[in-house]
């Protein structure tokens, strides 16, 4: 094992050192690199392994920085590049810091999709393979007015890191959302994606302003879990509330009834699809010219990994649900996207 | 002796001040703040950071800092969670586990700083970087989910719906640090090395045994946190403790703790964590800016450092 | 400095230790002396040595300087302000940066010496105060669209592998290490560290010293989070994490490493570089063996502590030496 390591490794080396344009697609050696550790792209092991089995990889293994700082993935992706890997699914830890990195990656031959999140333009990323977070806090927030009763309608948004730029993204659509629906955003609590604050602001909040909250909308995983927690110490169901992602405790709270639903998001389809683009690009595939991308605030080569809500009666089908977009976006991929000729 | 104990006496008399003027302030601006569940949030909130405090605050009664609280705390907490989910070891056997790595953290911290007579920053911070490495080589920053639901349920217990039930073991805590520092003889040990190690081991005290116990205790109080905040949160999570450091200090130093050592005061750091508990609420209550509330703290720690020094009954030696 | 004494010296331990490490690595993980590696090591070492530097110059006056991830951070997001937001050429941008690590320093300096409290305690609180602010004011936005130059800085390389970064850090530490030998400030500067009270008999102004290492401090935590942004191409808040805090680690590892203990009045400057490159050769070659990214940071801890107490042994050795 160590020697064939060593092998794979001395090849890549080789391979760096002459900067030869092609190695067999067979060598593909893929790094799934998320910002830092989160439970969301736990995922992403999961989509490498089964790619790396299913489409014949020498590996796509799941690398995370062990802090979720830019720096310490810049030192892990430079790493990864000596070692010879030549594929990388990245989530940026910046969208524009991120970007100098992975034109040194690309540099050397390397192909990287960002996943889970984008650079911005310009970049070269072949694509950003992700959930459109603005887009996916729009929505929910629709979803929550929706499920609220007529009348008066105050909303409060719970959010992940300041430092994340995904984070302005969301407050700014919450309330686009809330004000065309003439509902009003009473408050909004961010840089709380880690358990401790998260519990104690939200418990401080709820605990004074209860009264003043109808919905409540939650745009990154921890805060979500946070404050179901907190509906469901509070109890009664006069408060409406919407989560985001697949953490248990969400679920659970849908199946019982008290939060209405949450936005899942696909972190395996952006690994498994990502991964399956990283081969085909580097056996000599390129991303069609006229490829039919979508454009977010950071991107116009984009590609919506898949973004659904769920509610008490389509919970329990949920990994199906992702499942099923994920093949619905691989099955016609090539045709769509790449030009194989 | 008699002037250690007549200064804390009056020791927590300013913060007391403080801390009643802060909730009448808040209370007089937000009607809900003192409503039963707000209460019970504010406690919540004191249960923890108190343990926290206490833990640092023992090793500031000896003159000494402990960067490595919160690792130590994060450390516990995932063997808490790791032994349950795991090995599947019943609850109260994993806490004495946990207790036991604390204690095993605190005691390594005390022998390397007495052994190698280097400062006790940098070995706890060479020790906040070892246990915070082994809890990320453990758990690979991914938390424990396998929390039994009688764990849960003690985290989330409350005594007549007010008073959380994870306060007990604070409230067991403090006492028992407050006789330990005012009635026992361990406790006098400890304050006579902070005020003057030299003079405390010409009087026969063990110096060595002194600090090795004070680390003990700091680690066992930091692990108690830890176990604490698994309960409350529900998960073993590995960043448990990462943002304790700023915090340990606050409330000693908001309470009068007096950083040269020999005088601390478990009333007053725990009155200097209502305040915090207090103004960080009443931040959240009065819709301030989120982005302010790092600048609040770090100004209430030089307001409250500035403060002692102005009634400080004595000059501050060692200072620099 | 007879012969004996130099090879029981910290700097030639590090010098030692460096070889060592780096022939295990080089055999041990083949992609760990290619060009790109051997460059990005250098990049990385740049920041991390000039980080040390900037934790050095405090610990020179007996304190110690918790603030200087936010004082860097702060003084980067003031630069991308000067260029974004006011349109300020980039040369001046620069300077601004570092003029305002220099007067965020002067705030940590002069309440210090004002105080009379310790340094930990001062930047215990002015770290959460800095990074607080620059928070509030920039709404933990990025600086995005700085001119090409810097990003083109932070990838140029000279003979295939060194960055230009290095040469900027190699430059600043002959300029201190010039500072603290030949020059009269830098003498005072360690006069004042050493024994206050007895500087202060001799005529020198203790407190506008400290002030001075503090403003130094600031100086060179600005250089550190620049060199960041040319690394990035962008100012971000995150780039020192949470509070800065993560730089803290890395900025003791250099100067405790390098053999300076933290009591003031002692510097070795080529110590602290050599010990922040072995902080940053360790680093990667730790990920280059797939150790596992997790346990890096067990690694660094012992690393400080084996290094600590082989430094109190060497002295405890010289010391009997000298009785002898």
């Amino acid at each position: 094992m160590t020697n064939l390591k060593l092998g794979i490794t001395l090849a890549g080396v080789v391979g760096l050192g002459s900067m030869a344009p092609a190695i067999a697609a067979d060598d593909t050696r893929i790094a799934l690199i998320p910002g830092g550790p989160h439970p969301y792209f736990a995922a992403w092991a999961d989509a490498g392994a089964d790619a790396a089995r299913d489409f014949g990889l020498a590996g796509a293994e799941y690398e995370v920085p062990q802090k979720w700082e830019l720096a310490t993935q810049n030192q892990l992706a430079e790493s990864l590049l000596s070692q010879g890997y030549n594929g990388f699914l990245i989530f940026p830890g910046d969208p524009v810091g991120a970007v100098s990195t992975a034109e040194e990656l690309t540099g050397y031959d390397a192909q990287v999709i960002a996943g889970g999140g984008c650079y911005k333009d310009p970049s070269p990323a072949a694509f950003c393979l992700g959930t459109d977070t603005g887009n996916s806090a729009y929505l929910g927030t629709k979803e929550l007015l929706a499920a609220m009763p007529d009348g008066e309608k105050r909303i409060a948004h719970f959010t992940g890191f300041l430092v994340d730029p995904n984070t302005q993204l969301r407050i700014d659509a919450v309330n686009r959302a809330a004000e065309e629906e003439g509902a009003t955003v009473v408050q909004t609590i961010a840089d709380i994606d880690a358990p401790e604050p998260a519990e104690e602001k939200i418990n401080a909040y709820l605990a004074a302003h209860a009264e003043e909250v109808d919905g409540i909308i939650t745009t990154a995983w921890v805060p979500a879990v946070v404050a179901t927690k907190a509906l469901a110490k509070m109890g009664g169901d006069r408060i409406h509330m919407v989560g985001i992602d697949h953490d248990e405790v969400v679920l659970e709270a849908i199946r019982d009834g008290s939060i209405d639903g949450t936005m899942l998001q696909n972190p395996y389809g952006q690994g498994y699809i990502g991964a399956y683009a990283i081969d085909k690009l580097r056996s000599g595939c390129v991303v069609k010219a006229d490829a039919p991308f979508a454009s977010n605030a950071l991107t116009d080569r984009f590609i919506d990994s898949g973004t659904a809500y769920v509610d008490r009666d389509s919970v329990d089908g949920y990994l199906d649900a992702m499942r099923a977009e994920t093949d619905r976006i691989l099955a016609d991929f090539d045709e769509t996207y790449l030009d194989c000729s | 002796m008699s002037r250690i104990s007549q200064l804390s006496r009056t020791d927590w008399f300013g913060p007391l001040l403080a801390t009643l003027l802060a909730i009448l302030v808040v209370r007089g601006f937000s009607e809900t703040f003192l409503s039963p569940y707000n209460i019970q949030i504010l406690l919540l909130a004191i249960a923890v950071n108190a343990l926290i405090a206490f833990s640092q605050m023992v090793i500031i009664a000896i003159g000494q800092m402990n960067l490595s609280v919160g690792a130590i705390g994060g450390l516990a907490a995932i063997t808490f969670a790791g032994a349950m989910e795991v090995w599947g070891l019943p609850a109260p056997l994993a806490v004495m586990l946990a207790l036991g790595v604390g204690a095993a953290c605190g005691a390594m911290n005390g022998a390397l700083i007495r052994i190698t007579g280097i400062s006790a920053f940098v070995i706890t911070l060479a020790t906040l970087s070892i246990f915070k490495g082994i809890n990320l080589g453990l758990t690979e920053a991914q938390p424990f989910y396998g929390i039994p639901e009688g764990v849960k349920a003690f985290g989330n217990a409350t005594i007549l719906g007010i008073v959380p039930l994870i306060f007990v073991p604070t409230l067991l805590v403090s006492i028992a640090l407050w006789y330990m520092l005012r009635r026992l003889p361990v406790g006098r040990f400890i304050l006579a090395v902070g005020s003057n190690e030299h003079a405390a081991e010409l009087s026969g005290i063990s110096v060595t045994a002194t600090v090795v116990i004070v680390h003990v205790l700091s680690g066992v109080i930091a692990a108690i946190a830890g176990i604490l905040l698994v309960a409350r949160l529900e998960i073993g999570q590995p960043s448990i403790g990462d943002d304790w450091l700023i915090l340990s200090f606050a409330a000693p130093v908001i309470g009068g703790a007096v950083l040269a050592g020999g005088h601390v005061s478990v009333s007053a750091t725990l009155l200097g964590v209502v305040i915090v508990a207090v103004i960080t609420q009443a931040l959240v209550l009065f819709s301030i800016d989120p982005f302010l509330v790092q600048v609040v703290l770090g100004a209430m720690i030089l307001a409250a450092v500035g403060l002692n020094r102005l009634r400080a009954h004595q000059p501050v030696s060692g200072a620099g | 400095m007879s012969r004996t004494r130099f090879f029981l010296s910290n700097e030639f331990g590090l010098v030692l230790l460096i070889a060592v490490f780096a022939a295990i690595f080089g055999l041990a993980a083949t992609g760990f002396l290619s060009p790109f590696n051997l460059f990005t090591l250098g990049r990385n070492a740049a920041v991390n040595i000039m980080i040390g530097l900037s934790m050095m110059s405090v610990i020179v006056t007996g304190g110690l300087n918790l603030a200087i991830g936010a004082m860097g951070v702060s003084a980067a997001m003031f630069a991308g302000w000067l260029i974004e937001g006011v349109g300020v050429p980039w040369p001046l941008a620069l300077a601004g940066g570092l003029a305002c690590g220099a007067g965020l320093g002067f705030i940590n300096g002069a309440t210090v010496v004002r105080s009379g409290l310790h340094s930990f305690i001062i930047t215990l609180a002015t770290m959460s105060i800095f990074f607080g602010v620059m928070i509030f004011l920039t709404r933990a936005e990025s600086y995005r669209d700085l001119p090409a130059v810097f990003s083109d800085f932070g990838r140029m390389k000279f003979a295939g592998y060194v960055s230009p970064l290095l040469l900027v850090t190699l430059a600043t530490a002959l300029v201190l290490a010039w500072l603290y030998r030949r020059t009269v400030t830098g003498r005072e500067m360690l006069a004042a560290g050493a024994q206050p009270g007895a500087a202060e008999l001799s005529g020198i102004r203790v407190g506008r010293m400290v002030i001075l290492c503090h403003m130094l401090s600031g100086v060179l935590a600005a250089m550190a989070a620049l060199m960041l942004v040319a690394r990035n191409g962008a100012a971000i808040p995150s780039m020192a994490g949470q509070l800065g805090q993560d730089w803290l680690l890395l900025a003791f590892l250099g100067p405790v490493l390098g053999g300076t203990l933290l009591q003031g009045g002692k510097v070795s400057v080529l110590g602290t570089v050599l010990g922040a490159f072995l902080v940053t050769m360790l680093q990667s070659g730790l990920l280059m063996l797939q150790i596992g990214a997790f346990w890096v940071q067990t690694f660094l801890g012992l690393m400080l502590l084996i290094a600590v107490l082989l430094d109190k042994a060497r002295r405890a050795y010289l010391a009997r030496r000298n009785l002898a």
